[in-house]
C-alpha cells in the first residue's frame, strides 16, 4: 500500500503538468496510468494519528457525493462516534436515513428512520439494481477500499483529481471517462467532485483537491477505524512486556548464577 | 455432606493413620494437609511436581530449546482467541464476511482478538519451524525419541490443516480462492480425486456447505491439536529432553531440576516471543496478510495474485516447481511426509550436528533451501524464482533421501564428550582425555568447551 | 553462557540450609532449589505479581467482546394497528420491540365479567396497584377504550407466552373459568384484562405498553397519548 517513491513528480501540479505533456504524445503512452503522487498522511507510522477535522469533512463528502452510488456496508452510524461526534449528532445523522423495517400487514416493505445501531443505508437494493443504474458497472463497496485498492488512500486522492477532458487521440468506450491515474485511462465512474460541490460547516474552502484529500482521509479511517487505539494499546503492551522482560532476565540470572556451564 | 477438607485435618489423618482407601501421598515435606488430601485422591500436585518442578532436565539446553514452549504459548493464544471469535462468527456464505467485519468494527475489543488470532497463526508456525529445524540439527529425533518426533510431525501437519481451514472462514477473496485451489489440487488426484473433492466440499462447488465443514474442521482440530500436544509432552517426558551435545543424561550431575532453572529460562523466551507477537498485532497487522481478503468472496472473479500465507509458501513453491500438476502435488505432499521418515533415513549414531562436520554443512544448506523455497512461494514461478525453487526442491529431497542415509557411513564424527555435566571418570583421568590440558578443569568446563566449538 | 568459576570444585556438593548452589546429587528427588534468599523471594514475588497483572489486563478484551453489540435501537419504534379488522371476541398478536403484544376485542359480555366481584375476588391485583401499566390505563379494564385490551403477552412468571382461552368454561383450564389467558408453562392464569389469578405462580398482571388511539378504530403502540408519557422500562416485572 505504500506509495511508490521513485516518482519524478512531487505534487498534483507537477502531475498535472506531466499529464499535459504526456497528452501530446503517442497513444500507447497515454493509456499508461500516471504514477500516483506520494502523500504524507498523518496516520502513517507507528505513532500515526488521523486528522479528524479532515476525516469529518471527508464524511460530509462521502454522504453528499459518494453515498449516492457507493455503499459503506460494514459501517454502522454508531461507528462514527470515534470520529468525535456526540450521541445527538449520531442520532440526527442516522435519523435522516430511512432504512427498511420489516413489512406492513400487506407484505410491503416499510421504512423507518435509522438509529445509531443500524448499518449505513445501501444506495441500491442489490447488485443488479446497482449495475442497472450505472451502465453495467458496479460501484465497489468502500468499507475496506482504502486498504484493498492498489495505491491506497494516495491513489484515491490522485484518482479523484485525475479526471481530464478526453484527448482527441483517444477513443473511450461508451459510458467511460478519461482519468490519468487508472490503468487504460478509462473508468466508468464520472468526475464527481467540483469546487464548492459540498458545503463544509467548519469554514474550509471546498476545493476539489481539498475534498479529494478529505474523503481519502475518511476512507482510510473507515478501512482501519481502530488504528489509533491499536497504536496506543501497542505502546502500553510493549512497555509492560519490556518491564516484565527485565524482571524475568534478572530472575533468570540469579537462578543460574551458581550453575557452572 | 461433611466437609472433606476439614475431615482430613483430623488427628488421625495428621498422624498418618490411613482413614480411607486413598493411597498415601507421595508429596515431600512442605505441603499442607489440604494438598495431601487432594493428592491422595487425584495426584495432580505430585504429577505437576514430578513433571514440571523436580523434572531432571539436561543442564546444557540452549535457547533453541525454548521453541516448544513458545509454540505452546502461541497455541494457547490461538485457542483462547478462537473461542471468543467463534462466539461472534457466523459460518454461512451469506453472513461470514459481514460477521468478521462486525468483529473488527462493532464487537468490543473484537479487533484485538481477531488481530491476535491472525498473528497467532504466524507465530505458531514460526515457533514450529524453528523447533523442527532445531530437532533436525541436534538429532533430537534419534533413538529413543522416534515417537516423540512422529507426534511432533503429526502436530505440524494438523496445524497446517487447521490453518488452511481457518483461512477459509473470513470468506474473503483469498479464503475462497485458496479453498478453490486446494479443491482443484485434490481433484487432480487420479481416480479418487474428484469424488474426494466433492465429498470434502459437500458439492460440486465451494459454497455454504463447504464453509460449514471447514468451520467445524477448524474448531475441532484446534482441540485435537491440544490433545496431540499432550501426547507429545508425554513422549518427551518418557525419554527426557535431548540436548545440544546429543549424548544421553548419565546421572544427576548432568541435569538440573526443571524449576526454577528452565522455568526462568523459558520465561525469558516467552516474554521475548510475546514482544514479537505484540509488534505483529499492534504495528504490523497487515504485513503478513493479503489485503484482498478484505474483499468479500466472489466466485466469478479471481484475484490477480493468489499468494498463500508465508507459512505455506515453501510447500507452495515445491508445488509449482514442476510443470506437472499431479507431480507438483505429490512432491509438495512428499516434502512434508519425508520428514516422518527422518529417524529411519538417518544412519548416523551421532545425534548432534556439532560432532558431524558434513551433516552440519548439509543442515545449513537445508535451512537455506527452506528459506529460498519460502521466498519462491511468495513470488511468481518465473525466471530466477522458478530456477531457485527447482534447485531448493531438489536439495530438499536430496538432503533427506540421499545425504541422510549416506553421511552416516562416510562421515567421521568428532570425539564426543563423556558426559554433559562432568566427566564420568574421576577428574584427574578426565583431563587426560582433553588432550594436552595439564591442569584439572573446572567442573563442567569440558562440556562447555564442546558447546562453544 | 560463559564458564563460571565457582569455589566448589570436583566432589560432592555440600548441601545444607546455607546452600547457595544447585544440589547436583539429590535435587531431583527433593525439589530443593536455591531460590530461598529473601532478595530472591522479593524478586520472584514482584515478577509473579507483574505476570498476574498482565494476565488480568489480558482478560479485558475477552470480557469486553461479550458485551452486547448495540444493534438497531428500536426504542422509539411504534406499531400501528387497524382495529376495524378485529372481530369481537378475536385477538391478534403484533410485534413491538421484539415482544408479542396482544390486542383483544372484548365482547360486551366479557366486559361485564371483568367488573364481576366473583372474578375480582380471585385476582391478586384487580385494581392495578402494581406498576405494570401506564397511569392512563389504571381502570377496571386496563385500557383506553374498554372494548380493546392491549397487553404485552409475556407471562410475568418466567416469560412464556400465555395462550388465549376466551370462552368461559366450568372445568377447563380450571374450574369456573371466566375466559382469559392461560400460560402453558407453569399454569399461570390471567383474565381478559391481563390481571393475574391467585393460586398460580405469576405474581403480577401482564404489562400494558404505552399506546394511544389516533382514531376510534386504530392503535399506535409505543406512543402515549398527547401530553402523557410512559417509560416502559419502569414497569415492575416483565
Amino acid at each position: 500500500m505504500r506509495p511508490p517513491t521513485h516518482l519524478a513528480c512531487k505534487s498534483f501540479l507537477a502531475a498535472g503538468v506531466l499529464a499535459a505533456l504526456l497528452g501530446g504524445r503517442a497513444e500507447a503512452q497515454q493509456l499508461q496510468a500516471l504514477p500516483v503522487p506520494p502523500q504524507d498522511w498523518s496516520f502513517r507510522g507507528a505513532t500515526g494519528r488521523f486528522d479528524y477535522a479532515s476525516v469529518q469533512r471527508g464524511f460530509a463528502v462521502y454522504s453528499q457525493v459518494c453515498a449516492s452510488c457507493h455503499s459503506l456496508r460494514q459501517m454502522t452510524y454508531g461507528d462514527l462516534s470515534s470520529l468525535g461526534l456526540d450521541a445527538d449528532q449520531l442520532h440526527d445523522i442516522a435519523a435522516s436515513q430511512p432504512v427498511p423495517a420489516g413489512t406492513d400487514a400487506a407484505g410491503n416493505v416499510v421504512l423507518r428512520a435509522a438509529t445509531p445501531g443500524d448499518h449505513f443505508r445501501l444506495p441500491y437494493a442489490n447488485e443488479a439494481a446497482a449495475r442497472a443504474a450505472n451502465a453495467g458497472a458496479l460501484p465497489p463497496d468502500q468499507s475496506r477500499l482504502a486498504g484493498t485498492i492498489q495505491g491506497g488512500p494516495s491513489f484515491i486522492q490522485a484518482y479523484l483529481t485525475g479526471f481530464r477532458d478526453t484527448p482527441s487521440s483517444v477513443t473511450l468506450g461508451p459510458g467511460m471517462h478519461y482519468n490519468i491515474y487508472v490503468p487504460g485511462n478509462a473508468i466508468a465512474m464520472p468526475d464527481v467532485l467540483h469546487d464548492a460541490h459540498v458545503r463544509y460547516t467548519d469554514g474550509t474552502r471546498a476545493t476539489t483537491p481539498q475534498m479529494a484529500h478529505d474523503v481519502s482521509n475518511f476512507l482510510a479511517w473507515v478501512a482501519q477505524p481502530h488504528l489509533e487505539e491499536r497504536h496506543r494499546l501497542g505502546i502500553r503492551v510493549l512497555v509492560y512486556l519490556t518491564l516484565l522482560l527485565v524482571l524475568v532476565a534478572v530472575l533468570k540470572r540469579r537462578v543460574w548464577a551458581s550453575v557452572r556451564i | 455432606m461433611a466437609d472433606p477438607l476439614t475431615s482430613s485435618t483430623t488427628p488421625a489423618a495428621m498422624t498418618g493413620i490411613p482413614t480411607s482407601r486413598a493411597p498415601a501421598s507421595t508429596l515431600p515435606d512442605g505441603y499442607g494437609p489440604r494438598s495431601r488430601w487432594l493428592d491422595r485422591r487425584l495426584p495432580v500436585i505430585s504429577l505437576l511436581r514430578r513433571e514440571y518442578v523436580v523434572y531432571p532436565t539436561p543442564r546444557n539446553l540452549n535457547y533453541l530449546w525454548n521453541f516448544g514452549a513458545l509454540a505452546t504459548v502461541a497455541l494457547a493464544m490461538l485457542i483462547l482467541t478462537g473461542i471468543f471469535l467463534a462466539i461472534a462468527y457466523t459460518p454461512t456464505a451469506a453472513g461470514a464476511f459481514a460477521s468478521v467485519e462486525a468483529i473488527d468494527r462493532q464487537v468490543g475489543s473484537g479487533w484485538v482478538i481477531r488481530s491476535t488470532h491472525m498473528a497467532g497463526a504466524s507465530m505458531v508456525f514460526a515457533a514450529l519451524y524453528v523447533h523442527t529445524f532445531r530437532s533436525l540439527y541436534y538429532g533430537s529425533y534419534k533413538e529413543p525419541r522416534e515417537v516423540l518426533w512422529l507426534t511432533g510431525m503429526l502436530l505440524l501437519v494438523m496445524m497446517m490443516v487447521t490453518a488452511f481451514a481457518g483461512y477459509v472462514l473470513p470468506w474473503g477473496q483469498m479464503s475462497y480462492w485458496g479453498a478453490s485451489v486446494v479443491s482443484g489440487a485434490i481433484s487432480s488426484l487420479p481416480g479418487i480425486g474428484h469424488p474426494l473433492a466433492v465429498w470434502l466440499q459437500g458439492g460440486d462447488t465451494i459454497g455454504d456447505v463447504t464453509l460449514h465443514r471447514y468451520y467445524a474442521l477448524h474448531f475441532v482440530l484446534g482441540f485435537l491439536i491440544l490433545g496431540a500436544v499432550v501426547l507429545h509432552v508425554v513422549a518427551l517426558h518418557v525419554t527426557g529432553s535431548s540436548n545440544p551435545l546429543g549424548i544421553e543424561v548419565k546421572g544427576p550431575q548432568d541435569t538440573l531440576p526443571f524449576h526454577p532453572y528452565y522455568t526462568s529460562k523459558d520465561a525469558i523466551g516467552v516474554v521475548l516471543f510475546l514482544i514479537a507477537f505484540a509488534v505483529l498485532v499492534f504495528y504490523l497487522p497487515g504485513w503478513l496478510t493479503q489485503p484482498d481478503n478484505y474483499i468479500e468472496a466472489n466466485p466469478y472473479s479471481t484475484p490477480a495474485d493468489i499468494t498463500p500465507e508465508w507459512y505455506f509458501a515453501p510447500f507452495y513453491a515445491v508445488l509449482r516447481a514442476v510443470p506437472s500438476q499431479l507431480g507438483g502435488l505429490l512432491l509438495s505432499a512428499g516434502s512434508v511426509l519425508v520428514l516422518f521418515a527422518v529417524p529411519w533415513l538417518d544412519t548416523s549414531p551421532v545425534h548432534s550436528a556439532r560432532f558431524r562436520p558434513l551433516y552440519r554443512i548439509a543442515m545449513m544448506l537445508l535451512v537455506v533451501a527452506f528459506l529460498l523455497l519460502l521466498a519462491c512461494g511468495l513470488h511468481r514461478p518465473a525466471g530466477i524464482w522458478l530456477a531457485l525453487s527447482r534447485i531448493a526442491t531438489l536439495y530438499w529431497f536430496l538432503h533427506f533421501l540421499v545425504l541422510l542415509p549416506l553421511l552416516g557411513g562416510i562421515e567421521t564424527p568428532l570425539k564426543l564428550p563423556d558426559s554433559i555435566g562432568r566427566p564420568v571418570l574421576p577428574p584427574r583421568q578426565a583431563t587426560i582425555s582433553t588432550a594436552g590440558a595439564g591442569l584439572p578443569m573446572p567442573d563442567g568446563a569440558m562440556a562447555q568447551r564442546m558447546e562453544n566449538d | 553462557m560463559a564458564v563460571q568459576t565457582d569455589p566448589q570444585t570436583a566432589g560432592p556438593a555440600p548441601s545444607g540450609p546455607d546452600f547457595s548452589g544447585p544440589d547436583f546429587s539429590g535435587h531431583d528427588s527433593h525439589g530443593h532449589h536455591p531460590e530461598s534468599g529473601p532478595r530472591r523471594d522479593f524478586l520472584t514475588l514482584l515478577t509473579g505479581a507483574a505476570a498476574v497483572i498482565g494476565a488480568g489486563a489480558f482478560a479485558f478484551p475477552f470480557l469486553d467482546s461479550l458485551a452486547p453489540v448495540g444493534g438497531p435501537d428500536a426504542a422509539d419504534a411504534t406499531v400501528d394497528v387497524d382495529l376495524s379488522k378485529i372481530a369481537p371476541g378475536q385477538q391478534i398478536v403484533v410485534v413491538w420491540r421484539g415482544k408479542p403484544v396482544f390486542v383483544v376485542h372484548r365482547t360486551p359480555k366479557a366486559l361485564l365479567g371483568l367488573q364481576d366481584t366473583n372474578l375480582t375476588d380471585r385476582l391478586r391485583d384487580w385494581a392495578s396497584r402494581e406498576r405494570q401499566q401506564p397511569d392512563y390505563v389504571v381502570n377496571w379494564h386496563r385500557s383506553i377504550a374498554p372494548e380493546y385490551g392491549v397487553m404485552v403477552g409475556i407471562c410475568t412468571h418466567l416469560g412464556c407466552v400465555p395462550g388465549y382461552v376466551p370462552n368461559p368454561s366450568a372445568t377447563d383450564p380450571v374450574a369456573n373459568w371466566p375466559g382469559g389467558y392461560a400460560c402453558p408453562c407453569h399454569g399461570s392464569k390471567f383474565d381478559l384484562a391481563g390481571r393475574v389469578f391467585q393460586g398460580a405462580p405469576a405474581q403480577y398482571n401482564l404489562p400494558v405498553p404505552p399506546y394511544s388511539m389516533p382514531t376510534r378504530s386504530s392503535l399506535r403502540i409505543g406512543l402515549s397519548p398527547d401530553d402523557l408519557d410512559f417509560d416502559f422500562s419502569t414497569i415492575r416485572q416483565l
